[in-house]
This record gives structure tokens, sequence and C-alpha cells, in this order.
């Protein structure tokens, strides 16, 4: 039996000429699991957005063709009747569960349906069996972490009983242990659902799924087998999708397998091995910080010091709930007012503790995960003018076009930063922070649902930065990103710090606090 | 008195009403405060345990004998509706909260009526001819609708005027705090309010406390940024409020992207797929809600006996 069927689809948003996706034929059948990827704002959410029925019913725009999901034609469908064949878990859990308790989460679907309660119960019992979120049921959801949070998300879907399940990169926000769940989900779910996953990480979701579809510029680019993936490394690259590294260096020598480790032996044996990225080498100490939070009820959330170095890129890695967001905030002074802290943050010699935030901010820079909270301004030059004139810098047409340039704005500098893309956006944050002349530069998790091709600009962005005399803080989950641009890692659990070093030394032991080595490193090193 | 004295105790004076709530807000409550009384938490006392629908009357009963009665009849409700926060998860802290709350409504409120009233309806409603003058405003106040002085009579009447509102915006907290969205959808269905409305107010309730977050997250960057770096230590407050106002925007189209995805997440799990819903433990009415049923019965009851009494909301209130 078909799941998909999709012919001559042709789908224009409002206001757009160009249609961002075409397809001429598409068959999924009944029980494979397909990951469809590519880059940002290549059409991958347009196109599994005709499948569940949110183009046309929610989005608006010009459709052409038809599409089928198990015989229903989608645009002739009504949501309500769709929900109990297409279910879609979105990039987001924290926009897409709504309610405050994970059980009426989970039973909310159902309850819409006007189910018997017996019937509601079984579904939700269900729900929460598969997915390992019984023992939460009873938690606010606002109370979960971001794994949590997808989990309850995938239980709300899978309670409506859906015959094929859609994933919108599902593990994009959240840290690689809730990342793990999700996939152990996946791997149980093979069996009984049609999947589709969206999803940039190839690496992770290679072993989940027998198809892989390219999307690139609103058309099917590729569309193979999971196992001949292998031999088109090259389309993908091409396309900007981050592959996983020992394919390439199998492609690159020819090594005809697929296992890692299989491959490393015979990248020893040809003495091809990988060399490990450059790091700046040790250098004088910027900044030195020490935090120690403890809630109203005397529980330590915090208790921590890190050393920042003169023109290093730091990383602060470890499980949601480390401490690495309160640690951050600690060293800001943005926490909570009912929490008890002892900080210690001195710079350049110079001891900022008590100094009130808009005196520290003269020396470092924030740019949080909601960048889009910094963007205040109507146009993209006033935005990274903004603190040059609060602060009253000299020369400040000057330095606002050479911040612009470096961050390649200057084709941008009349539009709003609002409607900019979301790369665009974030950059325009990064050039609008450093502006008054900071020498620190904070990022909480800056890769957060940026594709492969927006991580590398941001990892390049940092590096010049770096050149530039800039430190650099980044809180974030992506070992990749870290073993290739960090100087340093530091990983917290339990508000502690327990490991720091090289990223070499680091991923060595990092697994068992939930930081997962990146397969460049582990092709260098081995897995054991 | 000197006139630059003068005007500077007035403009001080004229900002009081304005600055004191919000920095007691800032100081005090803080935004982390806002959020502890804007969302729910689980809990077991009588609160949590009555029907949504009853505290949404309970709601409706105080509302109307706030508004009907005398000020010191909704002024004891405040100070019992306060008392009951003990009871509530974390009740301490939510009782200083709910305290602070209710002074920043009485500053907020005296202070927008005490210096505009007019002086015959305070000389009605005090059943006197001479007012107690406090303070002469220089005279370009006037442009702004102020009378020439501030007057003892206008401090009271403007306190006696906010005590309509304390206790209605503490009983609806409790139902915020006590409730699931999802319960006071339901409760509002039962009444026969259309599902999309009701739907509507529970995101709104699942969004207060993060549009306090995200405000509180941009306006400490935009100092960090320089906001009012320049400026004496005095006027923070006021550049906090601006950047408040400032924050508006990118906070309004943060939450308008999410709210596409709450939507879409509605309705592909068949969101409006029927005019009713049904409900997986449905409500029913208990030991509690009896109780709070006879409670409200005899507050009606005593709230008529007061209005024949003549304690009811006519002017003048003594």
């Amino acid at each position: 039996m078909k799941a998909v069927e999709i012919h001559n689809l042709k789908f224009s948003y409002l206001g757009n000429e160009e249609p961002s996706i075409e397809v001429e034929n598409l068959t999924i059948e009944d029980g494979e699991t397909v990951l469809i990827t590519g880059r940002s704002g290549g059409g991958k959410s347009t196109l599994v957005n005709c499948i569940t029925g949110i183009i046309p019913h929610i989005t608006h725009g010009e459709l052409e063709g038809s599409v089928k999901v198990y015989g229903n034609d989608v645009a002739e469908t009504s949501l309500a009747k769709l929900s109990s064949e297409v279910g879609i878990v979105l990039q987001n859990p924290e926009t897409q569960v709504m309610n405050y308790g994970v059980e009426e989460e989970v039973a909310f679907g159902p309850e819409n349906l006007c189910l018997a309660p017996e019937e509601i119960v079984s579904r939700v019992d269900e729900s929460m069996k598969t997915t390992g979120i019984s023992e939460i049921k009873d938690r606010e959801t606002y109370t979960l972490s971001g794994g949590e949070m997808q989990r309850v998300a995938i239980a709300g879907v899978l309670s409506m009983r859906p015959k094929l399940l859609i994933l919108d990169e599902p593990t994009s926000n959240i840290d690689p242990e809730g990342t793990a769940r999700v996939f152990d989900i996946l791997e149980q779910l093979k069996e009984e659902k049609t999947l589709i996953v969206v999803e940039h990480k190839v690496e992770r979701v290679l072993p989940f799924v027998n198809r892989i579809i390219v999307v690139n510029d609103g058309k099917i680019f590729l569309d193979i087998s999971s196992h001949d993936l292998i031999h088109h490394i090259d389309e993908m690259q091409e396309v900007g999708i981050e592959v996983p590294i020992h394919f390439i260096y199998a492609r690159k020598y020819g090594i005809d397998l697929e296992d890692l480790e299989s491959i490393r032996e015979k990248l020893l044996e040809i003495k091809a091995i990988p060399t490990a990225p450059s790091r700046s080498p040790e250098s004088n100490t910027l900044m030195k910080t020490s935090v120690r939070v403890t809630a109203p009820n005397g529980t330590e959330l915090v208790k921590a010091s890190i050393d920042l170095q003169e023109s290093h890129i730091l990383a602060l890695m470890g499980r949601n709930g480390a401490g690495k967001s309160t640690f951050l905030k600690g060293i800001m002074g943005f926490l909570e007012i009912d929490l008890k802290s002892e900080i210690n943050v001195v710079l350049a010699g110079k001891d900022i503790s008590k100094e009130h935030i808009m005196d520290r901010g003269r020396e470092i820079a924030f740019v949080p995960q909601n960048f889009d909270l910094t963007l205040i301004n109507k146009s993209v030059e006033t935005e990274v003018a903004y603190s040059i004139k609060k602060r009253k810098i000299s020369e400040y047409k000057k330095r606002v076009d050479e911040i612009m340039e470096l961050f390649s704005l200057l084709d941008y500098r009349y539009r709003d930063p609002l409607g900019l893309s979301l790369g665009q956006r974030r950059r325009v944050a990064m050039a609008s922070a450093i502006a008054s002349g900071v020498k620190v530069l904070m990022l909480d998790e800056p890769t957060s649902g940026q594709d492969y091709f927006h991580k590398e600009i941001l990892g390049k962005e940092l590096k010049r930065l770096k050149d530039l005399g800039y430190s650099i803080l980044i809180v974030t989950h992506d070992s990749r990103f870290v073993y290739k641009y960090a100087d340093r890692v530091v990983v917290f659990d339990h508000g502690e710090k327990v490991l720091e070093g090289v990223p070499e030394k680091v991923f060595r032991e990092s697994g068992k606090f939930s930081v997962i080595p990146p397969s460049d490193f582990l092709l260098r090193e081995g897995l054991k | 008195m000197n006139w630059l004295i003068v005007n500077v105790i007035s403009w001080l004076l004229f900002f009081f009403g304005a600055a004191f709530p919000i920095l007691i807000v800032l100081r005090v409550i803080g935004l982390t405060g806002f959020m502890r009384i804007t969302r729910f938490e689980s809990f077991h006392t009588f609160y949590y345990r009555m029907n949504p629908s009853i505290k949404i009357m309970l709601g409706l009963v105080v509302t109307i004998v706030a508004a009907v009665t005398i000020w010191w009849i909704g002024a004891i409700m405040t100070a019992v509706i306060l008392l009951t926060y003990f009871t509530l998860k974390d009740g301490k802290r939510k009782f200083i909260t709910g305290f602070f709350l209710t002074m920043i409504t009485i500053i907020g409120t005296t202070w927008a009526f005490a210096p505009y009233t007019p002086y015959t309806i305070l000389q009605q409603a005090f059943h006197v001819t001479a007012l107690t003058g406090i303070w002469a405003w220089p005279s370009y106040f006037t442009v702004m609708g102020y009378q020439p002085e501030l007057t003892m009579q206008g401090l009271i009447y403007g306190f006696q005027i906010s005590m309509r509102f304390t206790a209605v915006s503490l009983i609806s907290l409790v139902l915020v705090m006590t409730s699931t969205p999802s319960q006071v959808l339901r409760a509002l269905n039962k009444v026969g309010i259309p599902i999309s409305i009701t739907f509507s107010l529970v995101v709104a309730m699942r969004t207060i406390p993060r549009i306090f977050e995200y405000i509180d997250t941009s306006v400490k960057i935009q100092f960090m940024r320089g906001l009012g770096s320049t400026a004496p230590k005095i006027f923070r407050p006021f550049y906090m409020l601006k950047g408040a106002i400032y924050a508006i925007v990118p906070v309004i189209v943060f939450l308008v992207r999410g709210a596409k995805d709450t939507a879409i997440s509605a309705d592909t799990r068949a969101f409006r797929a029927y005019p009713k819903r049904t409900n997986m433990y449905p409500i029913t009415i208990g030991s509690v809600d009896k109780s709070a049923l006879a409670v409200m019965t005899l507050v009606m009851l005593i709230t008529i006996v007061a209005v024949i009494m003549g304690l009811g909301r006519a002017i003048p209130y003594s």
C-alpha cells in the first residue's frame, strides 16, 4: 500500500512567483522509513507540509497537482480526518506543546476526536509507554528538559494513532541524551509505522532509515537507498549537506566499507588518518570567573570556575540542566532575584563582579539562543549602531561600516532585521553585540537549529573574531562544531566542572557526561 | 517655598505613581515573581481540587461584590483572598508577591485618581465643603488635568476606588495559578463559549509567563548594549521601562513565529473537528466545590443585605 503519492506537485507561497516546491512524482510505500534532508530554505518543510495537509489547510498559496496520503487527497480531506492518517512532530517542542500537564497534552488530540474517556486513557497510556514518559505524566510541561518535552510532543501525536509519522528536525533543539532517546523511539516505531524524518544530521539518522531524499532549490535532487549514500557523497556535499566524515574519507580513498572503525583501520593501513583541526596555542588568561548559585530551597545549582584565555574559543558543554546557562547568567548578572549567588568575574585584572549589567556590557557581549529578542531597531544599520551610539563612541559611522562588512551585512543595511533569514538575523545579533568594543563574546546555543552550511559560516566568523583578538565562550551541544572550531572545552555535570582541556583530550572521556564525541574525532582517535 | 523646590518636588510626586510600582516590580517581585503567579503548578489544597467552573464563578462573585458594595467590604475580601495564598504551592512567596502586587494596585490607582478628581466630586463624596490640601501643584500642571492642589480627600478617594480592583485581581490570579489551561477550556466550553475563543485564552495563559521571560532577556541585553549607560543611576527604572517598550516588537514577532507552530500542532491533532470535546477525566462537583458554592451563596446574601442597609456602592462611602 502506498503511504504517500505525489503527482505534479507545485506550490508557491502567497506573494512568491517562483514555486517553493516542485515534485513530478514521489511515492513512499507503507512501512518505509525515509530521511528528507537538504539545506535550510531548500523546500523540505514545504514538502512535508504538503503531505500533512498544513498546505493548503493552514498555509495558503498557489497549489497544483495532487498529494495523497493513504489514498486520501490531502487538499480535499479535512485536517481532522487526516490527523488519524498522518501526524507531525515539529522542530521546537516549546511551541508545539500547549498544555501545562504532560498527561493532558498527550490527551489533547483524542479529546478533540470526542473519543470515550476509556479510549482516551488507553491511547494516552500506550503513547506514554512508547515514548517512555509514563514516569513524568504528572509533571508540568514547562519544567521538562528539551528532550523530555520533545518526547511529550511525540506522544501527543502518537495518541492520534497516525499511520504515517513525520518528524521535522526533531532533535535540533535538544541535547545528545535527549536526541538518543528520540532515536530510540524512532527505532521502536519503524516497525509499526511509516516514518519520514526531516533532519540535517544525516549521520545520526542514517542507522534508522532505508531511503534518503535530498531536497534542494525546491526540487528533489536525490532519491536513494541509504546503503547507496557512500556513492553519492560528492552530490550531498555539493548542496551543503553534512555527511559522515568517515564516508568522505572512504570515498576519497576508494574504501568500499561503511562502518567507521573498519574505515579507520583501512586509513591507518594506508597512513591517511585525518589530522586534528588547528587550535590556538595557550595564551594569557583574559577572564577568570567563579560562579556559585543556590536555589531558594538551598539546592546548589552551580559551583564552578572557568578561565577564558585571550583570543581563544572556549566551548561549554554538558547535558540539559547541567548548569551551563545558569553559569552564563551568573557571569552577566542575569540571574533571577530569588537565587542566592556568589559571583567573581575578573576581566583583564579588573574585578567586575559587583558592576551593573550595563557596566559589564562594556567588556562582555552576550547573544542568547533566542537572538531575535535582541533585535529592537528598524534597520540593520541602526541595530549595529545602537550600542556604539549609546556608549558615545567616536567615529561611529566608520565603525558601524567595519562591523557590517565583517559580518557581510552591508547589502542589508536598510532592511528590518526581523525580516531577514535566520542566518542573517543571527549575524545581525552578533554584529550588534560586539559593536561597542567588547573583549569577550558569549553565545548560548548558536548552532541550534542551524544547518551545516550556516554552522560552517558561524564557525568561520568565530575564527575571524578570534583572530581579531576577541575571546569567545560558546554553550553548545554540537560536538562536531566544537571539535572543529573550539580551542578548549569545559564539560559541566550537575553544576560542576567535570572535564576541561583541548577537544582531543576531553572527547576521550566526555561520553559518560552525555557529550558524544563527533565522528571526526572517532575517525582520528578510534572508538576506544 | 522656593519655585525650584516646588517644581522638583511636584515632578517627583508626578513620577512617583508610575515609578514606585515599577520599582516594586523590578526590585521586589521581579519578572520571575510575575512568572510565578501567572502559571499553574500542581498541588493538593482546596483551590487545586476545586472545579474550574466554580473558580470562575468565585471570580464573578468577587467582582460583583467588589463592584456593588462599600469599599471596606472590598478591603476585607482582599485581605481574606490574600491570606488564602498561604494555601497555594510555595504559599509564602506567593503571598509576598500577591501583597506587593496589591500595593502596586493601590498606589497606582490612588495616584491615577487623587490628583485628577474634581473637587466637586470629593465634596459630594465626603460631605464637606472645605478640602484638606496637602500639596499645591505648579499652575501649569492643570494642563495635564491636575486639580490645583493634592488633597487628603483625593488620596482617600483613590485608595477607596483601588479596593474595587485588588480583590478581583487576586482572585483572578488564583484561577490562573491553580487551574491548567485545559481545565479552564473545559469549564468555559461547558457554559457554551465557542472552542476557538476558549483555545485563544488557553494559549494566552500559556504564553503570559513566557512574555515576562522574553521581555526580561531583551531588556537586560539592551542594558548590556549601553541603554541608559550615560544617565544617572536614579533614572534606571525609567530606562528599564523604555527597554521593555522597545522589547515589545521583537517579543511579539518571536511569539507570533511560535504561534504558527502552536496552530499547526492543534489543527493537526483534530482541534475544532467537532464543536465539543470529550475529557479523559470528566469534571465532577466534589465536596470542596459544594463548600465553595455555599460560601459564595452566603457572600451574595450578605452583599444583598449590605446594599439594602445602605452599604452599597453609592458615594459617600462613609
